[in-house]
């Protein structure tokens, strides 16, 4: 249990110490609103959960591609942060054809022509949309 | 605060600011010699709102918007200044990016807007797919552009290709390349009478939209279904959901509680405008509403990191929505009288 409090302070930190501060307003005491960049608690707290949430999706869908459940698609697609409708009106192929394409053998029988609109639509390289990275 | 040099040799001064639009919008009416503050521009273009949309889902969680939708501000508060402005948006890649380095070239600072998720210096944390991020594009530099991000601290450099995928994506986001510069400002704005209508407009916004997902409605909504959420969606999926609230209030540039801080400073300066008691008290009233809101995401992190189990709960987190949602009706009505008294 104590692991995993480090584990997510270390990722606060990681997230907010990448030098791109943003601004808050605060009321000080002269009763003037000055801009200051020191990020909120509960904001490190929420947004942490969340990419840490984001992180382990992609893991466990990268897992899933490489035990043969998912298509390689179904990875990028949650890389680039969309999700079928949103991948439909990118490539230009309709929504139940997209999730079809999520299952790993019907992803395996595509047609160039349709691969290559994925690959428009999400900007990866053919190969990179046929497989997923290692590690 | 940092000095850069536009593409004719006129200095601009980069100010941090806390949201994109509305620091944009001010900074190109500062470039024309009209000086006029974030907030300011935030309270004329009727920027304060609340939306719940739980339709529309950005990595699987529903969108709260905080402010009214992307680009209003901008048009609100250049119509109210008098700004004139060229607005345009391309189909064609390749000409939206030639026709803004014509203009580049012609010494005007441009605004564009991009999509967060593809421009090449934003970090992880501020990544999501939303395609109505504002930045200024100061001069072109070798294979690039130099770029002022108000949201950022400093001028950034972006390759040309980096610049290019942000604003055109493929897909529902696209930008479409949206872009618009000065044509002519009006060096004397009538300020008082552009404040008088931002206020009017932001009273029916909250008040008068007869949706229950809008305004002080919205938040009653909201509330009621956080207050549900753990037994709806399970005590995981409910913190992840409301983990996305606090998002939506504290991170997503809103300047900390959900814009309302910006609020109450645009009130701060609204009072010395119009050397006013009445506003001067409500600024301070929204300031109170902030903290309201600060709570509501205190609480909500410590639900997330299960502190004080027995104490902070889902319900404790709604009773402080609904206390914000009581709050602001009142205010917002407390605003219409005041500000069918102020005189232009």
């Amino acid at each position: 249990m104590k692991a995993q409090k480090e584990l997510t302070m270390e990722l606060e930190d990681e997230i907010f110490n990448d030098g791109l501060p943003k601004a808050y307003y605060k009321h000080n005491d002269n009763g003037q609103y000055v801009l200051e960049t020191n990020a909120p608690w509960a904001e490190k707290v929420s947004c942490a959960l969340i990419i840490a949430g984001n992180r382990a999706n992609l893991e466990e869908i990268r897992k899933a591609v490489l035990a043969g459940q998912k298509s390689p698609l179904c990875y990028h697609m949650e890389m680039r942060q969309m999700d079928p409708g949103m991948l439909a009106k990118a490539a230009g192929i309709a929504g139940f054809r997209v999730k079809r394409h999520l299952r790993p053998e019907i992803f395996a029988k595509l047609k160039l022509s349709v691969l290559n609109r994925y690959t428009k639509a999400l900007r990866v390289t053919l190969e990179e949309l046929k497989t997923v990275p290692n590690s | 605060m940092t000095t850069e040099l536009a593409a004719n040799g006129k200095p601009f001064v980069h100010h941090h600011g806390a949201h994109c639009e509305t620091a944009v919008t001010s900074a190109l009416f500062r470039y024309q010699g009209v000086d006029i503050s974030e907030p300011m521009i935030f309270g004329i273009g009727s920027g304060i709102f609340f939306g719940y949309l739980p339709f529309i889902k950005l990595v699987h969680l529903p969108v709260t918007a905080f402010r009214y939708k992307p680009g209003a501000v901008f048009h609100k508060a250049a119509k109210r200044l008098g700004g004139d402005f060229v607005i345009k948006t391309y189909r064609d890649p390749q000409k939206g990016m030639d026709e803004l380095r014509q203009v580049l070239k012609t010494g005007q600072i441009v605004g564009l807007s991009t999509n967060l998720y593809w421009l090449p210096y934003v970090t992880e944390r501020h990544r999501h797919n939303f395609n109505g991020h504002n930045i200024i594009v100061l001069r072109e530099i070798e294979g690039g552009f130099r770029i002022s991000d108000p949201t950022f601290g400093d001028p950034v450099d972006c390759p040309a290709d980096g610049l290019e995928q942000a604003r055109f994506v493929p897909g529902p986001l696209n930008p479409h390349g949206y872009m618009y510069y000065t044509k002519s400002v009006n060096p004397h704005p009538d300020l008082r009478g552009a404040c008088i209508k931002g206020m009017k407009d932001s009273c029916s916004l909250m008040l008068r939209i007869p949706l229950p997902i809008f305004g002080v409605r919205g938040m009653r909504f909201l509330a009621k279904k956080i207050i549900k959420s753990p037994d709806k969606l399970g005590f995981q999926e409910a913190c992840r959901h409301l983990a996305g609230t606090v998002r939506w209030v504290e991170e997503t540039g809103t300047g900390g509680a959900g814009f309302r801080y910006m609020y109450a400073a645009f009130f701060h300066e609204a009072a010395g405008l119009f050397s006013s008691d009445e506003l001067a008290d409500l600024s301070k009233e929204m300031t109170a509403i902030g903290d309201n809101w600060r709570e509501f995401s205190v609480t909500a992190a410590r639900i997330i990191k299960q502190k004080d189990k027995a104490e902070e709960t889902f319900a404790k987190a709604g009773g402080l929505i609904l206390k914000c949602a009581d709050r602001e009706e009142a205010f917002f009505k407390k605003l219409q009288k005041v500000a069918r008294q102020l005189k232009a």
